[in-house]
């Protein structure tokens, strides 16, 4: 504290040919804040106005024509919501997206961290392999899979044909389930990869001489996790869980590409489904409440994350 | 630093470079103005290019006929104007439209799928046609049917340009193998000749349907009595979930369960379409258009078979009307050189040309000329007096994908059909609502 304040108090050095103490330090006091004002532009355009404009839209019959008038509607766009079967589908597929692919792309990023922070040889290039998918684009990934899952010629469908003894077509994208497992497949193997970087981080900063002193005590390996790792690595739990099911709750590309929401829309999620509406039958208002009250329900589900592994913390 | 010291400096080297710069742009500009006056002047008239986005074939003769034939006499009788017609994939055509009107930049004609014409007209975008004092003979000579499809809420909004609608194609080896005389007359003796005709040891199924989407399952809902909407397009309760509707989808749903339906009802990467499992004898019957005709007649050996109306119900032979409209496009540049040009889509020269290369004519007095040049068109003129239109909605595309959705539900088996029909109709009246 002393150190910081005689800090403070010490004079500047002001560099020649500056003519007052003020204007240089209104300079060094401007200096961050005009750093940070190009990115901070292109945020404010690019981030908050579409998210309030978002919301301004979705009390409108908004229509993408100027000059059209678009009149204002209310809280309707939302009611229309809770009586559209659609997006119930939707809204159950998203959660049982989230619900399958979050936990067990922590489970695995976590196994996986704990595997490779050991001093196992050729450790780099497991950490390099298990990190590719995550710098992968979502767009070739998701060719790649359908690729995969191809109904003729995909290597699935050749590789279900060499155990059954006999030529199979599965048509994998064209059927609910199948379809289903294939998107939360996908997402796993392309998103477990950042879990497992983070972890890494997160275990490398568990002090070895806990984890040493508890294991000389006794204490047995699943006790020493218990006990030790995950109460120090809890923060990053819970940044990644956080992370993760934003991220769930976003899901598209993968969707959009791989089935279309199809068959039936019954792999629709609730933003392929504001898509869907926005540029396929032009409702951009109702496609404004879908993703408003998303937004609020993500922002909310967060709020409650942190809250609920905040208290436990505590406790 | 002074303005004049700034003149003076190094720094005033840069700006006294710019000031001139401006200077000479600004002259520039001048003499560029006054050239083009002096040049207006003495210039001939100025020549307008009118941009026609369509969907056009390029595979067959489609677009060349429109782009060789029916545009250069286009030109000749309209000096001063020039059309560019560009073909755009059917899937990309609505969206692109669209972003452009929004963008302020759209065509100047658009050749738009019937099914769009409500939506194009409830934005805004298209020019109400039915106040040009020509149009009123068009009206007078064109089809209903085709001439409603561009009738929205009370007005006409786009140049009736060709149609189509569906007919009944039967296999002859077919029909002679399984002991049966001639193509069914009602809906009753065509689904029990489904059942004779499948023999599931050839892969050969009795009837093929294309789809769950309104296209494709109207022409057996309306011909049993049933319905999607209201008269006014505003409802669907109480027509899809009608006892009529939920007689004719059960009805299609036992036969698909006995089998005798092939695997394009329900759609998916292997399912074969009518129009190639018909010629190889996967499909006895189906319904299609006149376009399937010169499909087979360029295969070798062609195929044996025959067209016949689409068999009656109780609420008699009823198909979809299909085709397209001709829409001037609002905030085009050249509105009046493009209401010529749609206007001289609809001449008897344009259609007839149309007509010869798939594309029916929408006008009343063509008909027989068009069925003595392409003689199988005679069921479809014939078809087209009982034909419907689909739901003149902005919502009618959410709609179709709502029902075509609910129907798979149905044929999955994974909802009754009385709770899917009940599902599609609600979803149905919020699309329709929403519009």
């Amino acid at each position: 504290m002393t150190a910081t304040t005689s800090l403070e108090q010490r004079p500047a050095e002001i560099p020649p040919g500056v003519v007052s103490r003020r204007r240089y330090r209104l300079t060094r006091l401007a200096t961050p804040f005009l750093l940070l004002l190009p990115a901070g532009l292109l945020y404010v355009v690019f981030i908050v106005y579409p998210i309030f404009r978002q919301f301004d839209i979705s009390f409108f019959n908004w229509h993408i024509f100027p000059g059209v008038a678009n009149p204002f509607v209310g809280w309707s766009n939302y009611t229309r919501i809770f009586h559209d079967p659609e997006i119930r589908t939707a809204g159950f597929n998203t959660l049982l997206f989230l619900v399958f692919t979050v936990p067990l792309q922590m489970a695995l990023g976590l196994f996986a961290a704990a595997l490779l922070t050991d001093r196992l040889p050729g450790r780099g290039l497991w950490r390099a392999l298990v990190f590719i998918p995550v710098i992968t684009s979502w767009v070739v990934v998701s060719y790649v899979f359908a690729y995969i899952f191809a109904d003729q010629g995909g290597v699935a469908n050749a590789l279900v044909s060499i155990f059954a003894g006999h030529t199979v077509h599965i048509d994998w994208l064209a059927q609910t389930w199948t379809g289903n497992a294939v998107i939360w497949l996908v997402s796993i193997w392309k998103g477990v990869g950042w879990s497992f970087i983070m972890f890494l981080a997160a275990l490398d900063g568990v002090p070895r001489t806990l984890v040493e002193s508890s294991r000389v005590d006794g204490a047995k390996e699943w006790r020493v996790w218990r006990h030790v790792v995950i109460p120090n690595i809890r923060p990053t739990i819970m940044f990644v869980l956080v992370l993760l099911v934003i991220g769930a709750s976003q899901v598209f590309t993968q969707i959009f590409i791989l089935t279309s929401g199809g068959p039936y829309e019954s792999t629709q999620v609730v933003l392929t489904y504001a898509y869907q509406q926005a540029f396929s039958y032009f409702n951009f208002s109702y496609a404004a409440a879908i993703a408003s009250l998303m937004a609020v329900i993500v922002f909310l589900l967060s709020v409650l994350q942190i809250r609920l592994l905040r208290q436990k913390d505590i406790s | 630093m002074s303005i004049r010291q700034l003149v003076r400096g190094r720094a005033g080297v840069a700006a006294r470079l710019s000031v001139a710069c401006i200077a000479l742009t600004a002259s520039g500009t001048v003499i560029a103005y006054s050239g083009t006056g002096l040049a207006a002047a003495s210039a001939k008239p100025k020549t307008v290019t009118l941009q026609f986005w369509n969907t056009y074939n390029t595979a067959d003769k489609e677009a060349s006929t429109m782009a060789k034939v029916i545009i250069p006499k286009f030109e000749k009788l309209n000096p001063g104007i020039r059309v560019d017609s560009v073909q755009i994939p059917y899937g990309d055509l609505l969206q692109k439209f669209i972003t452009s009107s929004a963008a302020g930049n759209p065509p100047d004609v658009l050749r738009s799928d019937i099914a769009w014409v409500a939506q194009l007209a409830q934005s805004g975008v298209a020019v109400n046609v039915g106040k040009l004092k020509a149009f009123a003979a068009i009206k007078k000579d064109t089809l209903p049917g085709p001439l409603a499809t561009t009738k929205v809420d009370g007005n006409y909004w786009a140049f009736p340009d060709d149609t189509n609608t569906q007919a009944l194609y039967w296999n002859k080896a077919d029909f002679a193998a399984a002991g049966i005389a001639g193509p069914p007359t009602t809906i009753n003796q065509m689904f029990a000749d489904a059942a004779t005709l499948t023999v599931s040891s050839k892969q050969q199924y009795g009837l093929g349907v294309d789809g769950t989407d309104i296209w494709n399952m109207a022409p057996y809902i309306w011909s049993m009595g049933g319905s999607f909407t209201n008269a006014n397009y505003t409802q669907a309760s109480g027509y899809m979930d009608s006892n009529a509707t939920e007689t004719a989808v059960t009805a299609l749903v036992n036969l698909l369960n006995a089998g005798d339906i092939g695997s394009d009802f329900q759609g998916g990467a292997s399912a074969v379409s009518g129009e190639a499992g018909f010629p190889k004898g996967e499909y006895a019957m189906y319904i299609d258009g006149p376009w399937a005709v010169p499909t087979y007649s360029a295969l070798s050996p062609v195929p044996s078979y025959g067209i016949a109306p689409f068999p009656s119900g109780a609420g008699g032979s009823v198909s979809t009307v299909g085709g397209e409209d001709t829409v001037v496009a609002k905030d085009g540049h050249h509105i009046a050189d493009a209401e010529k040009f749609a206007e001289f889509l609809d001449s008897p020269f344009a259609q007839l040309a149309m007509a010869a290369q798939g594309d029916m004519s929408t006008e009343i007095n063509d008909a027989a000329k068009e069925v003595a040049a392409t003689p199988y068109y005679s069921v479809f003129t014939h078809q087209l007096l009982t034909a419907r239109i689909r739901a003149n909605s902005a919502g009618y595309s959410e709609m179709d994908s709502d029902w075509s959705n609910e129907l798979g539900q149905i044929l999955a088996g994974k909802v009754t059909v009385d709770a899917g029909l009940a599902t599609a109709a609600q979803e149905g009246d919020q699309a329709l609502a929403g519009s």
